[in-house]
């Protein structure tokens, strides 16, 4: 019985969130097809020119999710994290977070144990920042801004992931950093 | 070596959760000496990712073995990419199960195993599979919403942009700019949506600058996560790492363009 309420309690915002905006947006044309059906078409023929726009790189995501899902298990990548310190415990950081996807929920938990057991705070900061380059949806971002404008971004974004991370590395040392004697 | 058990309670008297995903607990548990640790499901709301996370928490402990009721193939193919051996399909209470695990430890398992199997070809095959079903769930899963914002752009587009845009964008590039990276730090979702919302506003004539900035916060910076976020690894790490985020996200629209505009590539 339980387990039923904890079940039924866990679909519920799912339900929410895949439902509520298609009825608001069926809702919100509705009401334009009613005041000014013109108008409306021509919201409906811009939104069809931005599928146009994404229908192709949408298939390349696809199958991009494919071959992560198929060669890269989250287990595998987690265990690419906290293990090793320096420069080689950076760049690992950095590319669990580059390879991995998913939800960032599923990480907290891991993080906050390796957290527990002594990573250090630098290199959850860099996997977490890299996080934000998703492989993945490459093919849209290209097909919007272009390989150089994605390119660039993406190397400033190890960039700075890398900076983030000694910052916030020397800000939480100074916290854990014991109290000098009078 | 370290067990880990679904529970409905944080004891050994409590009873195996019924499903993986939704357990309460999970007991980490060294069998020779009896202690274990009850951790609770935790890092966010349980409905997401609940299966992965219990695997993320599995791998961190250095479990080598997963006693649990229910467990979807999906999830149990990433225990076995972890290492970790699983027994499911297992019902009473958490000593019981351990007991029976003990006793039948030292003999040969018929369970469901992380050690290789002379089926090496077909266990291949159920892993694309899997990874398929998987990677069409993912996908489809975040269709509802693309689809949503694209005919929300397409009604913006016709009914509000330019007012709207000028309204928002004064032209001011700093402020503009501070405005993309709050826009991009306040939304939250797949990353997909955020392209899709950039490229328009490019379009409108709104400037590179707080495009970039509004693309980068959104990945980056996580109001909405910041509870979980908090919880998991401190408020000072969360605090800190978002604003970094947040001012990376203004330096690196601001490089961006830079570079752009000195190489004369523009968008």
């Amino acid at each position: 019985m339980k387990a039923k309420s904890a079940h039924q309690s866990s679909i519920a915002p799912y339900l929410k969130s895949a439902v509520i905006l298609p009825i608001l947006t069926a809702l919100l044309y509705t009401l334009l097809f009613m005041a000014t059906p013109e108008k409306a078409l021509a919201a409906l023929k811009s939104s069809l020119n931005i599928f146009q726009n994404v229908f192709f790189p949408l298939g390349l995501v696809l199958l991009l999710l494919f071959l992560l899902n198929a060669f890269l298990k989250p287990a595998k990548i987690a265990k690419l994290l906290g293990k090793t310190s320096g420069p080689r415990g950076i760049a690992l950081s950095a590319a669990a977070g580059i390879i991995s996807a998913g939800p960032v929920y599923a990480w907290y938990p891991l993080l906050k144990d390796l957290k527990e057991k002594g990573a250090a705070d630098s290199s959850i900061a860099i996997f977490l920042y890299n996080r934000a380059i998703k492989i993945f949806l490459l093919p849209v971002m290209i097909a919007y801004f272009g390989l150089f404008f994605v390119a660039l971004l993406t190397v400033l974004m190890i960039l700075a992931s890398l900076l983030i991370g000694y910052c916030i590395g020397l800000f939480t040392k100074m916290d854990d950093a014991p109290a000098a004697p009078r | 070596m370290k067990i880990a058990i679904s529970a409905d309670g944080p004891d050994t008297d409590s009873k195996i959760a019924a499903r993986l995903g939704t357990a309460e607990y999970m007991l980490i548990l060294d069998p020779e000496t009896g202690e274990f640790e009850a951790l609770p499901n935790m890092g966010g709301p349980p409905q997401r990712a609940a299966g992965v996370r219990t695997v993320m928490l599995a791998v961190g402990k250095d479990v080598k073995t997963l006693l649990t009721g229910y467990c979807s193939p999906a999830i149990r193919e990433q225990f076995r990419a972890g290492g970790i051996e699983i027994i499911a399909g297992l019902s009473g209470t958490v000593a019981e199960a351990v007991e029976r695990y003990k006793k039948d430890h030292s003999a040969p398992r018929r369970g469901l195993s992380a050690a290789p199997s002379p089926q090496t070809t077909g266990r291949y095959r159920e892993s694309l599979i899997d990874a398929a079903e998987r990677s069409v769930r993912q996908f489809f899963g975040m269709l509802p919403v693309l689809v949503c914002v694209i005919f929300l752009l397409g009604a913006f587009n016709v009914f509000l942009s330019r007012r709207f845009l000028a309204a928002v964008f004064s032209g001011n590039a700093a402020l503009d700019t501070f405005l993309g990276a709050c826009f991009g730090g306040i939304f939250a979702g797949n990353a997909i949506n955020s392209y899709i919302i950039a490229g328009e506003l490019l379009r409108h004539n709104v400037s590179l600058i707080p495009v970039t900035a509004f693309l980068i916060a959104w990945v980056t910076v996580g109001i909405v996560q910041l509870p979980a976020e908090t919880a998991a690894l401190g408020f000072k790490f969360a605090f800190l790492r978002n604003l970094f985020s947040f001012i990376s996200a203004i330096i690196i629209a601001i490089l961006t363009a830079l570079i752009l505009s000195c190489s004369g590539k523009i968008l």
